[in-house]
């Protein structure tokens, strides 16, 4: 331990709270495993639909979610606390401020995780991606990151180092950002327990999810594991940091700059232009700001590459800032308008996010794992030829899996705008496009369990490691002076000097990343042109409404868009371009960010309703070689009527401009619309207790989408 | 801890960078800031100002402006394609039917397209059945003549999309011909007589 030698008489002695990390360690190591073997799943499923298993809890568009939320928040997320409670202690040489604390954040950490396994499968959802738990949930969130926030800021204040250390601003952005990005994104009105109605509508709901959809990416998968690079790249390597200037510059860049960028999910969109434009000029701006983390991370190596070959930790370590490198490159061209046009909705997208997760977030635990484990356990790495295994399997998987989805998303987005020279298109039926990139699903699923299967590897090392480390180790305890003046360096740079007061800086962090947010949030909640109006667009009917929010519970928007993009292309596909004025009542808005289906925004009155019955039943009936899975219990669970006055009426609370009459006859008027939907259908040979099922309110609301605006142009 | 400054790896030419402080063990050189990187974020500032500047401050064309022009493109070439392909006439579809195997290839086209509502021999199932003497959209005789304005125009009333929006005028002459040879079979499991009885 370095201590200040110039106050020997007044040691204080503390102990490090790594049982805490030990916790944590563990947890990551669970739902590693778990977020992995659901990707592996879900992979499957695209591949061969029937893995779907004919249930409403396995099929895609629950267990999509599932297996997202996982991984983030889950697997990543427990690692991050892991990462960040050893490395705090030992940069501000004190013990976590609270114990209690620290174990109420692991435990509510721990009971979220399984209130979202157990919901998500369940159809209980907000259907915004990244976000779908509901509202209990999200308050519970809420609660566990301010008590984090709470500890960790504890820890600075009563730190015996005078000056922050770069690891801990990156975890102060971390903390402060997903706490505003979480809170705003999910104020919604509740219906009831389980259900909720977020409080913006259609662009302003897109914009505010996807500016808390990128800064997802950005403060809780990119920020916190620079933080952990600053702190397990030098200390596994042994090497001073290559440009404590570059920290400061890119630091401050990043977290200013990244906020901006969210609006590049929505180029092409109902969005307006100018948000769209900001959007992407602020990612191509954010391209070197990022790269300032790669270069300091990969130059801290310089000279000691043959230790990288040798030593696990460093190999992850050094692996993971190279796909950041990679990622964070491959994010600004996806933003280029024109880059994004043929990328988005497609595999690409799906590529690029797995470049950063296994790339960079799954590599970088890696790496921080192999390196704690055996430290804080003391003891020795069980097998260095098991991690090795474990290095090539998940290297070697992830290249197949961003190999088969450049392959596959650049083919489909091409096939998609094709163009004849009778003004046709080349590939009128959507799965014509789909059936070309199934055999990519399946190497990109084999990519997976190869990143799986290197996973176990490295759980099984870890715990025989584990049980290598001697029973019944006592806390050390060291021993460092309390700050005080004399601690202060002399001649210090205004930079330094804001490093000795963490919550200045704290502040100052939270008016960088609040500036951009709120240039992108506030004119969308006060200007009219977000929320459109046009006549012709209505309320949706209560029926439609409880069709609709059935549609979400399905996650239909997983493999479905709601969002006519303004080019010729689109058009002959789908119909006119959307505009802010027809997602002008829908909560959430549903515009989705994949199209494994066709978009749907104009697809009411383009089949008939035994259609849509026949494919809900089995999309192979109607669409031959269709992928979707089969719906068969929308057409035994019944449509929950009872609830559907409430829900009209929270609506209305919202701003919906339902009359009174209306929410009063709600129940009614949605029994009225399900009779008349059924007698056509009945005709056609159905039986007539198809009435109350979840199919006819299904029917109604994909029969309403997009006809209110569809051929008045 | 084993950690300290004794066993760090340091190069020659960097000890001179080395800052004077120490976090449990780590530190920090203070290289300047690399001039390729610094250049190329000037450069992103270069391409990203004047980019706002145009499309945002001076009235650069927005997208919708790009997909009115582009749009205005496709629109001239499909009423070209489309006077063409409502211009029918028997002995042109006879000849060119016979010169390229048109049957053969209309029957693709019917797999493409058609199968999902008329079934699989034309037996019907969401669209009427093909291959009976009934018909819901046709008057008069059945004929290429009468069959291919109901394809090329469909009857939105009726449920048949138009399908000159999507398939050119040779692939609808094919379908046309693959369907007449449907006509008059008997395939099981075929859907029931729906409109009226034309010879």
């Amino acid at each position: 331990m370095s201590t200040n030698s110039q106050n020997p008489g007044q040691l204080e002695e503390f102990s490090y709270n790594d049982k805490i990390t030990k916790w944590f360690i563990g947890a990551t190591m669970l739902w590693g495993v778990v977020a992995l073997l659901l990707g592996v799943t879900v992979a499957f499923q695209l591949a061969y639909w029937k893995l779907n298993l004919g249930l409403e809890w396995t099929t895609f568009g629950r267990l999509r979610p599932l297996h997202t939320n996982a991984a983030i928040f889950a697997f990543v997320g427990n690692a991050i606390f892991a990462g960040i409670y050893y490395s705090t202690q030992r940069l501000c040489k004190a013990r976590l401020f609270s114990d209690f604390l620290s174990n109420f954040h692991f435990w509510g950490w721990q009971l979220i995780i399984v209130a979202a396994a157990i919901t998500l499968p369940l159809g209980i959802t907000t259907g915004k991606e990244y976000a779908e738990l509901e509202w209990p949930i999200d308050i519970a969130i809420a609660v566990v990151w301010v008590a984090f926030a709470i500890n960790f800021i504890g820890t600075l204040v009563k730190r015996r180092e005078r000056h922050i250390y770069v690891a801990l601003w990156f975890y102060i952005a971390t903390i402060v950002t997903v706490a505003v990005l979480h809170i705003v994104n999910s104020i919604s009105l509740p219906v009831d327990f389980m259900k909720s109605y977020p409080v913006y509508a259609g662009v302003q709901d897109a914009l505010v999810q996807w500016w808390y959809g990128h800064n997802a990416v950005a403060f809780f998968l990119t920020t916190p594991f620079l933080g952990l690079m600053y702190y397990f790249v030098p200390k596994a390597a042994n090497r001073p940091v290559y440009s404590y200037r570059l920290s400061i510059i890119h630091f401050w860049s990043l977290v200013f700059i990244y906020i901006w960028a969210g609006p590049h999910h929505l180029l092409y969109s109902s969005t307006p232009d100018w948000v769209q434009t900001v959007g992407m000029v602020f990612s191509v701006i954010l391209w070197m700001p990022s790269w300032g983390g790669m270069i300091n991370g990969l130059l801290t190596l310089r000279g000691v590459w043959d230790k990288v070959r040798k030593d696990p930790v460093l190999k992850f370590q050094a692996t993971a800032i190279t796909f950041y490198g990679m990622a964070t490159f491959e994010g600004p061209l996806l933003s280029i308008k024109s880059v994004n046009y043929l990328g988005h909705f497609t595999d690409w997208i799906v590529g690029h996010v797995h470049a950063g997760t296994i790339g960079w977030n799954y590599m970088m635990i890696a790496g921080i794992l192999y390196y704690l484990v055996p430290k804080i356990w003391k003891t020795k790495l069980y097998s260095l030829k098991l991690a090795n295994t474990q290095f090539w399997a998940a290297t070697i998987g992830l290249l197949l899996y961003m190999m088969s989805m450049w392959v596959a998303g650049i083919t489909q987005g091409l096939m998609w705008r094709q163009i004849d020279a009778g003004g046709r298109l080349v590939y009128p039926n959507f799965i014509e496009t789909v059936v070309k990139i199934v055999p990519m699903y399946w190497v990109r699923a084999f990519g997976g369990v190869l990143v799986l299967a290197g996973f176990i590897i490295m759980v099984y090392n870890l715990i025989m490691t584990i049980k290598l480390a001697k029973k019944d180790e006592k806390e050390e305890v060291f021993a460092a002076a309390p700050l005080n003046a004399s601690s202060e360096e002399a001649n210090a740079t205004p930079h330094r000097r804001l490093e000795g007061l963490p919550i200045l800086f704290t502040v100052l962090t939270t008016l960088a990343i609040l500036v951009g947010g709120a240039v992108e949030i506030i004119p969308s909640l006060l200007s009219n042109k977000f929320i459109e109006k046009n006549p012709n667009v209505k309320p949706y009917t209560p029926l439609e409404l409880a069709g609709r929010d059935i549609y979400i519970a399905e996650g239909c928007y997983v493999c479905h868009s709601q969002q006519i993009r303004p080019t010729p292309e689109e058009n002959l596909r789908y119909g006119k371009p959307s505009t802010a004025a027809d997602s002008v009542y829908d909560r959430p808005f549903q515009w989705g960010s994949r199209r494994i289906g066709p978009d749907l925004a104009r697809v009411g009155g383009k089949y008939n309703d035994m259609w849509h019955y026949r494919h809900m039943m089995n999309p192979r009936d109607v669409t031959p070689k269709s992928i979707m899975p089969d719906y068969t219990w929308l057409f035994k669970k019944k449509t929950d009527f009872a609830s559907i006055e409430k829900k009209v009426k929270v609506m209305k609370a919202l701003g919906v401009p339902y009359s009174d009459e209306e929410v009063r006859r709600a129940f009614d008027l949605a029994q009225e619309q399900a009779e008349s939907i059924t007698k056509g259908l009945v005709e056609q040979g159905i039986p007539s207790e198809m009435k109350n099922k979840q199919i006819i309110a299904l029917i109604a609301y994909l029969q309403r989408l997009g006809i209110d605006t569809s051929d008045k142009e | 801890m084993s950690d300290n400054k004794e066993n760090l790896i340091l190069h020659e030419d960097e000890k001179h960078l080395v800052l004077e402080h120490d976090y449990d063990g780590i530190h920090e050189l203070n290289h300047p800031l690399p001039s390729w990187w610094f250049g190329t974020w000037i450069l992103s500032f270069v391409f990203a100002v004047p980019y706002f500047m145009y499309y945002v401050m001076m009235d650069g064309p927005t997208l919708m402006d790009e997909y009115k022009k582009d749009m205005a493109v496709i629109t001239q070439i499909k009423e070209a394609e489309a006077a063409n392909g409502a211009n029918f006439n028997l002995e042109e579809y006879n000849s060119w039917i016979a010169a390229n195997d048109g049957v053969a290839k209309g029957a693709v086209v019917y797999e493409e397209n058609c199968l999902s509502c008329h079934a699989e021999g034309g037996r019907g199932d969401i669209g009427p059945n093909l291959t009976d003497d009934h018909w819901i959209n046709i008057k008069d005789h059945v004929g290429a003549d009468t069959i291919y304005p109901v394809v090329f125009k469909g009857v939105e009333e009726n449920g048949m999309p138009a399908w000159g929006e999507v398939l050119s005028k040779e692939e609808i002459m094919s379908v046309v011909s693959y369907v007449l040879t449907l006509h008059g079979t008997n395939p099981p499991e075929a859907k029931e007589p729906q409109g009226e009885l034309i010879k």
